[in-house]
């Protein structure tokens, strides 16, 4: 499909600007995805998808209004606009929440980049295929290896964005995921583990090695594997543990990231998604955790799934505090709830997963900062007289409110005076936000520092996903409540 | 708009598919929603979405290759680089393993007729009447409403030309005391809003928040529940979820046998417990034919145009069949089983609603809905989530207050043994997976010793 988005904006903003809307935004996006999955060798799927819309939100009488078509004609993008004008319309008649946006400078005709070696939807399915491949035959020659599920996903987003104010901002990014479980069937039931590479913003280089150690992750596996299933079931009470990134970043992402957003603090999540503990009154009083937790919020790190050079309403990319010394100082902010903490300026994390939907305030990168010391993971495990040292990320889930979570994982080595001694299986960690992240003794330094991620949180109704990334150290917990799965079961 | 319509794609994706064939499935779908936070609008949207999904059939050395692609269409251009997108695909995948002769079939007349359009009378209606219900000062109102319809066109080299239209609904209302440490909620999904009782709900939630003013401290563990046909809901459809033969076969399952094979013919429970899918269930019908683009343990592209029959996984409390495909079937050795997109979990010794049953747990915990639900283990099916907007705390029968919320761990297949008790099946909307799966009728249950590991602190 061919098109204009400076000519189709141009036809929407002369309709909405001259019906006196106070903003007027048009977003253009196209959304490119592939995947491939194999299972035992068998390629399983390949498949690819594409889909390209426009919309147009406006403020007219202190409310929203939203069209959104995939018909990019120019009957099509006024027929968005009209419809936008009219929905401000009937909106205003019965929303008492006033809509007024946080200034932003205007940045005029600007581009941005993901920068990535090889583009990842340029890349031939036979060549993806043949990789993944041979990720098979690496790990299914073993043993205790009795399944192997492999798959790769790789995504392309092209947006154009204009409003009433003069921006024209042009941007496109790119992201690449892929990820092999292996399964063990034995007298005893089953188990498996999955690689811990986290999808990043990358090209397809990433797959190749650029960023992550893929032949040594695969070589490992099947061992690690083998040895889990071997391993003892870990006893229930209180244990000091060591989290890896690969894991730590999930409970950053439950018990912080979504925590942290506005939008719930103010209730407009409430019904779904829920509400956060973290409320307004709490911004730099609330003791969050220990004194050397230090987290921000971004959507500028290298290579981060969030990352971008401006939101879905044309901010600038930023970073800036949400914890510092373990208070929290910030919260997540689109332009219109910034404006109602009092904020001069949102931190730019608007955002929509496709053209016809409408952006609503998203997770930034959330990252929990490095240590001053440059302590190492052996340094840190050197620290536990007894505990787990917790590596993978595998369940998850949190309360409504963000206290209560509980997490598993895909490795988990029992550290006796300070030296790992083997695997335990059964692993299931669970604690209340403050408490935890309260328990954080030490942190490691920037060379345990890894950014994790997920590709599909979920928020809103209706319901949208963002990819998201999360910095984070390995670091030290102490006393936190340590269940046992199976016995949970009732095994 | 368009140089053609969505069926003539279709047809023209067949055409230039030739000899090899494939199928072709064209999707219109045109929805709208409003939501509501603190008694008041936030948003509403009104969009229709149209999309094309070729699966292109290859014959490549020894059997036949399978590629897919799709993407919004405009012309017969667009058409065509999909179509040689999903050819490329299938020679890069090779020789699929679930390859088999699709079903043959023939036109319907309707086939060219165009997408449906929503009714959006009954979200009109619903938000007048928030309106109404919004203006009470004693609480605050959350929610969201929606109606989708889609119409899809399903073509395949073997003939078929069919058209299926299917519509769905959803309201939620959530109400919050203003200090924020009360909150219930009310649901219901169906295929149109027109039967939405707005003022029905208010009073439910209001009767919820009514409750809460009484708070009883309840210490996690082991608890006897009954759980909401909305709760039973949630864990049902995981579990059918993960009730795929091939799975199991293979040693990979909760219902997998230690001794190999599957655990089909087991009796998990023995109550008269029904879990059964049917495309045909009065009030939850859906498309009674396999369309699968893409491939998985419980379908195959190759089986697209097959008819999907009212299925038992669970009949009076056995393990009856497990979701395949033909391919997954056969290496599973046992019948294929599609399944619908529906669920019916009953009791044939069920009686009453969620309110009769509660009187009959005489003490225990009733539990409104569920929230947050993932699997810890797989082996045993532990699932874990939250309990949400209103554990009512049951004492000789009658409701005396409400407790703080819950993390369970429980495993929908463990419980199963542990039903005390059981209502008749109801219409619910199932609140975590609404997203995905909101055709339910489900009976509320009572369970014994149903895992509630450890307090939450959320409203």
């Amino acid at each position: 499909m061919n098109i204009n988005p400076e000519n189709l904006a141009a036809v929407a903003l002369e309709i909405v600007g001259s019906a006196g809307a106070k903003v007027g935004q048009v977003r253009v996006a196209r959304h490119d995805t592939r995947g491939i999955a194999l299972r035992d060798g068998q390629v399983e799927n390949v498949a690819s998808d594409s889909s390209i819309g426009l919309n147009v939100r406006v403020v007219r009488n202190g409310a929203w209004g939203f069209g959104a078509t995939t018909d990019l004609t120019e009957s099509g993008v006024r027929k968005a606009a009209n419809a936008a004008l009219e929905m401000a319309k009937v909106s205003s008649a019965v929303s008492t929440d006033l809509v007024d946006l946080a200034d932003e400078p205007v940045h005029g005709k600007v581009s941005w980049k993901l920068p990535v070696e090889i583009d990842p939807m340029q890349v031939p399915d036979s060549e993806v295929i043949a990789l993944l491949k041979s990720w098979h035959e690496k790990v299914s020659k073993h043993g205790a290896v009795h399944h192997v599920d492999v798959q790769a996903a790789m995504g392309k987003d092209i947006t154009f964005f204009a409003d009433l104010f003069g921006n024209e901002i042009s941007q496109e990014r790119d992201r690449t995921s892929a990820s092999l479980t292996a399964v063990h069937v034995g007298e005893n039931g089953f188990d498996d583990m999955r690689t811990c590479a986290p999808p990043a913003g990358r090209g397809y280089e990433y797959l190749l090695g650029t960023g992550w150690d893929w032949d040594e992750e695969l070589s490992r596996l099947p061992e690690y594997l083998d040895e889990k299933t071997k391993s003892p079931s870990v006893e229930a009470g209180l244990w000091d543990l060591v989290i890896d990134p690969t894991n730590l970043w999930l409970t950053i992402h439950e018990s912080i990231g979504h925590a942290t957003e506005l939008d719930r603090a103010l209730g407009y999540e409430a019904n779904y998604a829920g509400s956060s503990f973290a409320t307004i009154e709490k911004l730099n009083k609330f003791k969050y955790g220990s004194e050397i937790m230090n987290v921000t919020g971004d959507r500028n790190a290298a290579h981060g799934l969030s990352t971008v050079g401006f939101d879905d309403e044309g901010v600038a990319a930023q970073q800036w505090n949400l914890i510092k010394d373990g208070i929290l100082v910030g919260f997540q902010t689109d332009r219109n709830i910034a404006k109602k903490i009092g904020l001069t300026r949102s931190n730019g994390c608007a955002f929509a997963d496709s053209a016809l939907h409408v952006p609503i305030q998203r997770m930034p990168n959330v990252s929990l900062q490095p240590g001053k010391e440059d302590l190492t993971t052996n340094d840190l495990i050197a620290q536990v007289d007894r505990g787990i040292y917790i590596v993978g990320d595998k369940s998850w889930s949190i309360d409504m409110q963000r206290y209560n979570f509980q997490f598993t994982g895909q490795r988990f080595f029992e550290i006796r005076n300070g030296k790992i001694i083997g695997q335990l299986k059964d692993v299931v960690y669970q604690s209340k936000t403050p408490d935890f992240w309260g328990s954080m003794s030490a942190v490691g330094g920037k060379q345990t520092y890894l950014l994790g991620g997920a590709l599909n949180c979920g928020k809103g109704q209706p319901g949208q996903t963002a990819p998201v990334s999360h910095g984070s150290p390995s670091a030290v917990f102490r006393k936190i409540n340590v269940l046992n799965g199976r016995a949970e079961a009732g095994a | 708009m368009s140089e053609l319509t969505i069926s003539q794609a279709t047809e023209y994706a067949l055409e230039l598919l030739g000899k090899s064939g494939g199928i072709a499935v064209g999707e219109v779908n045109d929805s709208a929603n409003i939501r509501w936070a603190n008694s008041s609008l936030t948003t509403n949207g009104n969009s229709v979405e149209q999309s094309l999904s070729i699966a292109a059939f290859v014959p490549v050395d020894g059997g036949t290759a399978c590629g897919i692609a799709s993407g919004q269409i405009r012309t017969k251009d667009d058409v065509t680089k999909l179509v040689e997108k999903s050819k490329a695909s299938a020679l890069a995948a090779g020789v699929a393993e679930d390859a088999n002769e699709l079903t043959s079939g023939s036109a319907k007349n309707d086939f060219h007729s165009p997408a449906a359009n929503t009714d959006l009378t009954g979200l009109e209606q619903v938000s007048k009447n928030l309106g109404h219900i919004m203006q009470n000062s004693e609480s605050e109102y959350f929610g969201y409403s929606e109606i989708s319809t889609d119409t899809i066109y399903l073509a395949t080299s073997a003939g078929i030309r069919a058209r299926f239209e299917q519509s769905s609904s959803r309201f939620e209302l959530c109400a919050k005391s203003k200090d924020r440490t009360r909150s219930s909620w009310s649901g219901q999904s169906g295929i149109s809003l027109s039967d939405v009782d707005v003022s029905k709900h208010a009073k439910v939630v209001d009767q919820g928040l009514v409750h809460q003013l009484n708070k009883v401290d309840v210490a996690p563990g082991k608890h006897t529940v009954t759980l909401s046909p909305s709760a039973v809901a949630d864990l049902m459809i995981y579990l059918m979820w993960t009730a795929s033969a091939r799975e199991a076969a293979e040693g990979r399952s909760v219902f997998s046998s230690r001794a190999g094979g599957t655990r089909v013919g087991e009796q998990l429970t023995s109550r008269k417990f029904n879990l059964t899918s049917d495309p045909k269930f009065k009030g939850l019908e859906t498309i009674n034919q396999v369309i699968s683009v893409g491939t998985s343990t419980f379908a195959s592209t190759f089986d697209t145009g097959l008819e999907i029959p009212a299925v038992s996984l669970i009949k009076d409390g056995k393990l009856s069949a497990l979701g395949s495909s033909r391919y997954s079937a056969s290496q599973a050795k046992l019948p294929f089983t599609p399944l619908a997109d529906n669920i019916i979990v009953s009791d044939a010794n069920g009686e009453g609603d969620l309110s009769d049953l509660a009187a009959r747990m005489k003490d225990g915990l009733l539990i409104t809905c569920l929230w947050y639900i993932r699997e810890v283990d797989p082996q045993s099916l532990l699932l874990t989530g939250l309990t949400r907007d209103g554990v009512y705390v049951v004492a000789d029968g009658e409701i005396i207050g409400a407790a703080n919320n819950f993390r369970f761990n429980e495993s929908p297949v463990g419980m199963l043994n542990r039903i005390s008790d059981a209502g008749d099946a109801t219409f619910c909307l199932p609140r975590e997976w609404a997203d995905w799966f909101s055709r339910a009728k489900v009976a509320p249950l009572t369970i014994a010793d149903f895992n509630l590991s450890t307090k939450s602190d959320a409203i």
